[in-house]
């Protein structure tokens, strides 16, 4: 598809594309089902990779079994990683389709498609469940330890936390594909006419009875709102849970209010970033450049901006406070993850997350590119893993054995460094999210054909004084 | 969203200046009524100053109540400012425009207002001098060799508000400019000379533009991190003492600036709501910028009750006994477990279940009614973190008390009010309220599309 750019204008040239919708289904629906060489490359080293991680769980699971957390320290790690990103994405296009920018309609679908590899979570996590120790002490009550650790759960109803941390990313994965399918509903039912073979029978299984009538429009908007909030809602408190759960809750002492609070924002500026990422390849690479124009990675990158600002502005919240008052149990918790056993990695935290993307992105003109929002992108995710691996690998070693029901830690134990399984679950985890994605690239349309066929409505280039300057249709 | 009939540029100065050029009659009258009450307020303070403390319900252990209460809910309120003009502005949000004014005035008024809260609050105001200041003319400190302590958060926060403050006051001159011409050139005498002085020799034209536009994104992207730093450390005046466990939370410092929002946007939701009534400026605070600010207030009320469940969790999650016996007093005891509902109720669930209805956000009524609520509410918060943490600091049960606010308290709390009032009053007298050159600006930027049979409200952008 040609890309029609505006003229006259240098600096803002190329800002916004302006998609032929006649055209639309069709262009998109062949760019679905095209496989090229490079796509199908991309699978098959990604599917290797996802091999590996199975490997290296099936190694770590005969060689540890499953008794002691201490060992699974990086599997936490890369399943807290896709989770964050997996989890956020479908906000992230929630939250601008709830602010009604137009600049994000190219990105609503590369962001609810992080759902299908939301199944992910939920069969990374099984194995989680039976890790995590129990909330009473097993050895009763004893002196100079807890009889029941400190967790968000207290005393607990039954099954907590295991049972409920399931539920709950049970409910997560389930309500994030149905938002997908409830806002693919109608691309579904535009794409099944042209399409053939499975894809025919998907589409038109997915689509069910859409006609594009006025009652089954505002249907979907009322379901995309009342399940937007829901599942707003349920994020934000699984998160806290497997912050807490996961991490807080296994260092001793460690009582941080504010730590679910930068567990979520880090897990939006990872989602952002891998949109952003996804973005530019589909754009550079995947042929979709006449319908991703330049204010989408503008936009998000000024989001993606002051999300970084945020998370640090939450980092040092916590610092300060733990730091100030110099508590022996506070300062041991700030030696542990931050100065001392995981200074390097705190170190690598803070730089990819905060110092690089945010050098990247303070620029306007390469705020303007897409390759540096993209670039941020890529900063920001391994910053992210970074983070993941100092917070679980951390607290998955923090208290070996009964220490584990010690009211604070009072030895700083040394940092523990990945073995080949390690390796192997990590990059078989990251293996695993780009393959799938990839997969259901072919399943789905990667543009939100109904979105963006709105968005010729409302986006039109017209006439003003002595120039010409973009119209912005503002329907409420 | 653009309702209402376009507007031209006569009529915009003619309706927009009617605050300066014409005095209502209720004006002097209003104006006095509000002088006198800061009249008695002041003379309560003089009183109290000359008194001691005793004259208040201040007591060993509480002795942080209502003034310090009060200097945090004010400068909650002065949050407003930055966030409606700075981020709006930088977001390019056009139903913004008439509300960044009077919020950045309120702004400035009530972070002055809220600094003589501490001040009054020493009982010996003069010898605060020796928290900045060791100088030959300030003879205690230079004689003992007493320092200011640069890491009590004591000084960080004059510093942090004096800074937003000069900010502040900067960011709304820079603001003002153009529109101080307009009063150049409507008025006669000496308001002439003052406005032609203020206006800085503004002719319009395209450099000066430039430079304006320039200089009020610079200052919106700068004020940003100074208004975030304002209320996090006015927080990290509590989370830092270790002594009282309720306080000392990592998440104090988002936990304030979110609620600083919360009351400031509802605070300038109010104040735009009133200047309609009396201005009679239907034309330009419309009921979509209502609706507006109050959709905005859903997510950040939503936001603020999140931080606050966190905080209340985690004050649990460690069950440490010190802290079990402020949580059981916010809590369990009477009457302040009744506050503590009514705080809740009338900062989060009542406010939020108004503003989802479409209809109640319309109505300018019950919107008033609500962002009351959620300012009484905001301020029983400040007060329900405070009194309780003192109340059960110390270890042992001997050593907790409560407290009672005395009648002088209660004056100077209800006289600043009535300062930042009639500090906004006047003002009004002297600058438009509403900025002239933003609504302007969004007159000539409105347009329409037609979409088959239905033309769509639209704007040009320049980008």
């Amino acid at each position: 598809m040609e890309v029609i750019e505006p003229k006259g204008h240098g600096q803002h040239a190329g800002m916004w594309v302006f998609p032929d919708a006649s055209v639309m289904t069709e262009d998109v629906g062949e760019k679905t089902k095209a496989m090229p060489r490079p796509f199908t490359t991309a699978l098959a080293v990604t599917g290797i990779f996802f091999v590996l991680g199975i490997v290296g769980f099936i190694a770590r699971a005969v060689d540890d079994g499953f008794d002691d957390i201490a060992p699974w320290g990086y599997y936490m790690a890369i399943f807290s990683m896709v989770f964050m990103v997996t989890s956020g994405a479908p906000l992230v296009s929630l939250a601008f389709r709830f602010t009604k920018s137009h600049w994000r309609r190219p990105l609503s679908r590369v962001a609810e498609l992080f759902s299908i590899v939301s199944i992910l979570n939920l069969l990374m996590f099984i194995p989680l469940m039976f890790l995590l120790p129990d909330i009473a002490n097993p050895e009763g009550v004893v002196e100079g330890e807890l009889a029941v650790r400190k967790t968000i759960w207290f005393e607990g109803p039954i099954g907590a936390p295991h049972a409920w941390d399931l539920v709950g990313v049970l409910f997560l994965t389930i309500t994030s594909m149905t938002i997908l399918w409830i806002s693919a509903k109608p691309d579904m039912a535009e794409c099944r006419d042209t399409a053939t073979g499975f894809r025919r029978w998907l589409y038109n299984f997915l689509a069910g009875n859409w006609y594009g009538t006025k009652r089954q429009w505002n249907a979907q908007k009322a379901g995309l709102a009342l399940l937007g909030a829901f599942y707003f809602m349920i994020l934000v408190f699984m998160h806290f849970v497997i912050s807490s759960d996961y991490a807080q809750s296994l260092i001793p002492g460690w009582k941080d209010s504010i730590f679910p609070v930068i567990y979520t924002i880090t897990s939006l500026q990872m989602s952002l970033g891998a949109i952003l990422v996804v973005l530019f390849i589909m754009r550079r690479w995947g042929g979709y450049e006449g319908y991703i124009g330049k204010s989408t990675f503008w936009s998000a990158s000024k989001v993606l901006l002051g999300v970084t600002l945020l998370w640090v502005y939450h980092l040092f919240a916590f610092f300060i406070t733990f730091w100030y008052g110099r508590v022996e149990i506070e300062q041991n918790v700030i030696k542990y993850l931050i100065t001392d056993t995981y200074a390097i990695i705190f170190l690598l935290n803070l730089i990819f997350s905060f110092a690089l993307p945010f050098a990247v992105l303070l620029w306007n003109p390469v705020r303007r590119t897409a390759w540096g929002p993209a670039l941020a992108g890529v900063l920001v995710l391994f910053g992210g893993l970074m983070f993941n691996i100092r917070i679980f690998v951390g607290s998955a070693n923090a208290a070996p054995g009964s220490n584990l029901y010690r009211p604070f830690m009072e030895h700083i134990p040394a940092p523990v460094y990945p073995d080949v399984w390690d390796v192997f679950m990590v990059v078989g985890g990251l293996g695993a999210v780009i393959f799938l994605y990839l997969a259901a690239t072919k399943l789905m349309p990667l543009i939100s054909i109904w979105e963006m066929k709105e968005g010729t409505l409302y986006q039109k280039w017209g006439k003003f004084l002595r120039g010409e300057y973009l119209i912005l249709g503002k329907p409420e | 969203m653009q309702e209402g009939k376009p507007l031209n540029s006569k009529q915009v100065n003619r309706e927009l200046l009617v605050s300066i050029l014409n005095s209502p009659k209720w004006f002097f009258g209003a104006l006095s009524v509000l002088g006198f009450i800061v009249l008695v307020a002041m003379s309560t303070a003089g009183f109290m100053i000359n008194q001691g403390f005793g004259v208040t319900g201040l007591n060993r252990p509480v002795m942080w109540g209502f003034f310090i209460t009060n200097f945090v809910f004010w400068i909650g309120i002065s949050h407003a400012g930055v966030m409606l003009s700075a981020i709006l502005r930088l977001s390019k949000a056009e139903w913004r425009r008439p509300a960044t004014r009077a919020a950045e005035i309120l702004t400035v008024f009530s972070l002055m207002t809220a600094m003589t809260m501490p001040l009054i609050h020493t009982g010996r105001p003069w010898r605060t001098v020796y928290w900045i200041y060791t100088m030959p003319f300030v003879p205690f400190d230079y004689a003992r060799g007493i320092w200011p302590n640069i890491r009590s958060p004591l000084v960080w926060d004059p510093s942090a508000v004096y800074t937003y403050l000069t900010s502040s006051i900067l960011f709304v001159m820079v603001a003002l400019i153009p529109d101080f011409a307009v009063l150049r050139d409507r008025t006669t005498g000496i308001s002439h000379r003052i406005y032609g002085m203020l206006a800085m020799g503004w002719q319009g034209n395209a450099r000066q533009w430039k430079l304006q536009i320039i200089a009020g994104v610079l200052l919106s992207a700068l004020i940003l991190p100074v208004f975030v730093s304002v209320h996090s450390i006015v927080s990290w005046d509590f989370g830092m003492a270790v002594s009282v466990k309720s306080w000392h939370s990592t998440i104090f410092a988002p936990y304030f600036v979110v609620g600083a929002v919360h009351s400031g946007v509802s605070a300038v939701a109010l104040v735009l709501i009133i200047l309609r009534y009396i201005y009679g400026w239907q034309n330009y605070i419309r009921h979509e910028h209502i609706d507006a600010l109050a959709r905005l207030l859903i997510v950040v009320a939503t936001g603020w009750f999140y931080f606050f469940v966190m905080e209340v969790l985690f004050g649990f999650y460690g069950r440490e006994a010190d802290e079990i016996a402020v949580r059981n007093f916010q809590f369990m005891v009477s009457p302040w477990n009744i506050w503590m509902m009514i705080f809740v109720g009338i900062t989060y669930f009542v406010p939020v279940a108004i503003w989802l209805s479409r209809s109640m956000r319309r109505n300018l009524w019950i919107m008033s009614l609500a962002c009351i609520l959620v300012n009484i509410g905001m301020w029983l918060e400040r007060f329900l973190i405070i009194v309780p943490g003192l109340a059960r600091k110390q270890l042992l049960t001997f050593d907790w008390y409560t407290y009672r606010p005395s009648s002088v308290e209660w004056i100077i709390i209800i006289g600043t009010f009535a300062l930042v009032s009639m500090l906004m009053l006047t003002i009004a007298r002297v600058v438009p309220l509403i900025p002239l050159y933003d609504i302007k600006e969004g007159e000539i930027l409105r347009t329409e599309i037609k979409i088959g049979r239905v033309t769509v409200p639209a704007v040009f952008r320049e980008d």
